[in-house]
């Protein structure tokens, strides 16, 4: 680690770190050092040890040996709260926002944690409204009155207002834990422009994450951790996308080739025709078999919606659905499922596993009668049935693991395998990468990619103007509720996407 | 055991595993709080262990046991049922004096009937309405005891069949009948919930509500039969409870709700649901007869009991905050 830019002032320095849990070395003897004024990501795959060292460094877990120092600040971190008087900001994957609270409330929250305020904090909504509407301007919220609640913000203006903090807390070294997982591409270039001024400012901003684009976009150097090492400090300018991804797993990444369009010729198994529902209006397409239909757009564009309400997760307001020339209208999931359509849910631990089950109860919840007679379920049967499945998924930790404890790859595994087993024709795929680091997704591709080779209809809503490019034979654009283009990988590249989601199609 | 097993990976179905053993021992704190209780139950007083007292012990931990089953359904469905014990008077009322107590099976029907009739409402609004558990089932509490007391305007109902006490007194080679039919149910409900879709379903719409729902599975439903059933066991404890007292007595079944819900979650049941097995809330019971029956032999006031027992509720939950601490530290490795 040769460092040029020596003449800098170190905002940050860990030394030598580890941290152990009982059985596992998570991050061992790790040194790092933070500049101010600089944006240093920290990449790596699941299970790296990204979120330790990011949890080390806000001062939530203490290290199992080396230290971690803060410039200005000679004291021990003995906790978030050390942490925060030293000038650390985390700013959290999950929004820290409370729902109850005003929108003006949740940006000036430190005043309920900081003592001696109580009178203070009475009048923040009325003295501070001005205050607040400056604030959320710095950070792209222009529209939101201070007055609304926090749960009446969707998760992109939630994550936005939580960052909004950086512009009332005082910190110099401004931690991002994951924080773009949530935002859309939309608001990303509002974080970024939040990130260039606290760069400006002198802030030394850490940046954890696995997403290329955005670490490109962002950082001066890369940090790339491994299996709980640190394997290389880069500077962004001499490097590649693929380079650090090479750093982050070990080996060379092999780019999956973009699938070409489906022959027309075969009979669509899908046909969706006039659908309103949610924030889309009079959407119509049709998917043929063996063809893995990309739906785009930004959040609020209405992409879940058509989903979700052509999988009876959502009520329709209009519009007729047919699969393989029937009229279908399932009422709930269940119906659904049990006419060949499955939906895999965007938020995994909400609706796509059940958080107390085993891997093996929760790949057999939706087919769990075909092991059974009269109610009662052959244990034998279902155990079989499991044993093949977690090897042909190659899910970790096996059939009696809790699926909550794994990693979001292996649980999204976990949820294909159990829609796969109720035989659906056409499934229906809601952002199936998101939370899934780089290595885990390739994997998730080739799965959609086989079930397209079994001649099942795919549709994959995504955010993600790459992932549609790799995954899809055809994309369509939504923006508004309308769609406003459509594309093929091979033609087409994200720029083409992007700029139709935000402005329409001109070509 | 004629091979060491060395086979550290699961085999399926080998012989014993012990590594399972030891990971089943490790959740039964409660069964070491029992043996304890029984150990220092032995030492303090030679009353304990005699036949008379323990068929006294068993009488008292039936009835309630019953009602600690039909708790459990509901609790592992997330929900709660503040009203069995109304059930449990109310039932055992209308079975004592609903066509004059004449017959058995009849009064049986009626307990029964009576239960399932308010676990429906229960269920109705819980399920399908979407209301809170806890109000409805406190409004039934209120509801249920106006009702016994309506019916019974304050005095006891003595039924006219002269069995009317058989299944409650009788033994089999000695058990107290009423002892083994508790056991039977308890089988019944273990077997319905870990081994039938149906329990698969309560476990899941128990512990995910919207997994449950977006994977077909009916949760309304599920939920409703739930409260049903929990209803019908609830009425046939309270028949089980005026057969042993041979009246139908407005004031049983009161406070039965606490006991229940305690005994639950002592057995190691969740209040938020998707957890929990039939086996805890059998100790759960057993750990609350004996400490009241522990209690009464020692000649302590019966004031003191209930707050003996309120502070072992206290200890039981700390306990189970201990275990869950060490849960969340192993689950952050991952």
């Amino acid at each position: 680690m040769t460092d040029p830019s020596s003449t800098k002032t170190v905002a940050f320095e860990a030394v030598d770190v580890s941290k152990s849990y009982p059985g596992v070395t998570a991050l061992d003897g790790v040194s790092l050092t933070g500049y101010a004024g600089e944006v240093l990501a920290i990449c790596g795959a699941n299970g790296a040890g990204k979120s330790t060292l990011a949890r080390l460094l806000a001062g939530q877990e203490q290290p199992t040996s080396g230290s971690i120092r803060i410039a200005g600040w000679d004291k021990p971190i003995n906790g978030p709260a050390d942490a925060q008087d030293a000038g650390i900001l985390l700013m959290h994957q999950e929004p820290m926002i409370i729902d109850d609270f005003t929108v003006a409330e949740n940006v000036f929250i430190k005043c309920i944690s900081s003592a001696g305020s109580v009178r203070g904090w009475k009048t923040v909504p009325r003295k501070r409204a001005e205050a607040t509407r400056e604030v959320l301007a710095a950070v792209g919220l222009h529209g939101v009155s201070p007055d609304r609640l926090g749960r009446e913000l969707g998760p992109g203006l939630r994550q936005m207002l939580a960052l909004s903090r950086t512009q009332v807390n005082e910190h110099t070294v401004l931690l991002l834990d994951e924080t773009t997982a949530s935002t859309t591409e939309e608001h990303f270039k509002d974080v970024l422009a939040l990130v260039d001024r606290e760069r400006a400012a002198g802030v030394s901003v850490i940046f954890v994450s696995h997403r290329m684009p955005e670490v490109f976009s962002m950082a001066d150097r890369i940090a790339v951790l491994r299996n709980g090492r640190l394997v290389d400090v880069v500077t962004t300018s001499e490097t590649t996308p693929a380079e650090v991804m090479t750093l982050m797993i070990g080996e060379a990444v092999s780019a999956i080739e973009a699938p070409a369009p489906v022959a027309t010729t075969t009979r669509p198994v899908l046909e969706v025709s006039g659908l309103s529902s949610g924030s889309a209006t009079d959407v119509s397409f049709e998917v043929r078999p063996g063809e893995v239909l990309g739906i785009y757009g930004l959040v609020g564009s209405g992409r879940s919606s058509i989903i979700r309400s052509i999988s009876g997760n959502q009520t329709r307001d209009a519009g007729v659905v047919t699969l393989n020339g029937q009229e279908v209208h399932p009422k709930s999931p269940g119906e659904a499922a049990a006419k060949g359509i499955a939906y895999l849910t965007e938020d995994r631990r909400k609706e796509g596993f059940v958080k107390d089950f085993t891997n093996g109860e929760n790949m057999t919840l939706a087919t769990i009668k075909n092991y059974s007679r009269l109610g009662v379920v052959n244990r034998r049967k279902e155990n079989k049935r499991i044993g093949e499945l977690i090897s042909e998924y190659q899910v970790k930790g096996g059939p009696s693991t809790l699926t909550r404890t794994l990693s979001g790859g292996n649980q999204q595994k976990v949820v294909i395998a159990k829609w796969l087993e109720a035989r659906p024709e056409v499934v229906l795929l809601d952002e199936p990468t998101k939370g899934i680091d780089v290595g885990a997704r390739m994997n998730i591709y080739q799965i959609v990619h086989g079930l397209a080779d079994e001649g099942k209809a795919v549709v994959v809503v995504t955010s993600e103007a790459e992932e549609a490019l790799m995954l899809c034979n055809r994309i369509l654009v939504l923006k508004e509720g309308r769609f406003v283009g459509e594309f093929t990988p091979a033609t087409s590249t994200t720029d083409d996407l992007i700029r139709a989601s935000l402005a329409g199609v001109t070509a | 055991m004629t091979q060491t097993s060395t086979t550290t990976a699961p085999t399926g179905r080998a012989g014993l595993d012990w590594g399972r053993v030891g990971a089943w021992a490790k959740e039964q704190y409660p069964l070491y709080i029992l043996i304890l209780l029984l150990v220092i139950a032995g030492i303090s007083t030679s009353a304990f262990f005699t036949p008379q007292n323990l068929t006294n012990l068993v009488l008292q931990a039936s009835v309630i046991g019953i009602v600690t089953l039909a708790q459990f359904l509901v609790v592992l469905t997330g929900g709660i049922d503040i009203s069995v014990g109304s059930v449990v008077g109310l039932a055992g009322v209308l079975a004592a004096g609903l066509f004059s107590g004449a017959s058995v099976p009849l009064a049986i029907l009626v307990a029964v009937l009576t239960g399932a009739a308010i676990g429906a409402i229960n269920g109705w609004l819980v399920a399908f309405r979407g209301l809170e558990a806890f109000i409805v089932t406190l409004g039934m509490l209120a509801l249920a005891r106006g009702l016994v007391y309506a019916y019974t305007e304050g005095v006891p109902v003595t039924p006219q069949a002269e069995d009317f006490r058989g299944i409650a007194s009788s033994t089999l080679f000695g058990f107290p009948v009423i002892g083994i039919l508790w056991l039977v149910l308890a089988a019944a409900v273990a077997f319905l919930v870990r081994r039938t879709v149906f329990g698969r379903r309560v476990y899941a719409s128990g512990s995910n509500k919207e997994a449950a729902r977006a994977a077909g599975i009916p949760v309304r439903s599920t939920l409703f039969l739930v409260y049903v059933i929990a209803g019908v066991l609830s009425g046939f404890a309270g028949f089980l409870l005026a057969s042993r007292v041979g009246v139908g007595t407005p004031t049983a079944g009161t406070g039965y709700e606490l006991n229940a819900i305690a005994a639950v979650v002592i057995g190691g049941t969740s209040l938020v649901g998707g957890k929990g097995r039939v086996f805890g809330a059998l100790v759960g019971t057993l750990i609350f007869a004996v400490i009241s029956n522990l209690l009464v032999l020692l000649n302590v006031s019966t004031y003191l009991q209930d707050a003996f027992r309120g502070a072992l509720i206290l200890v039981a939950v700390l306990l189970t905050t201990i275990q869950f601490a060490k849960r969340k530290k192993a689950r952050q490795l991952t």
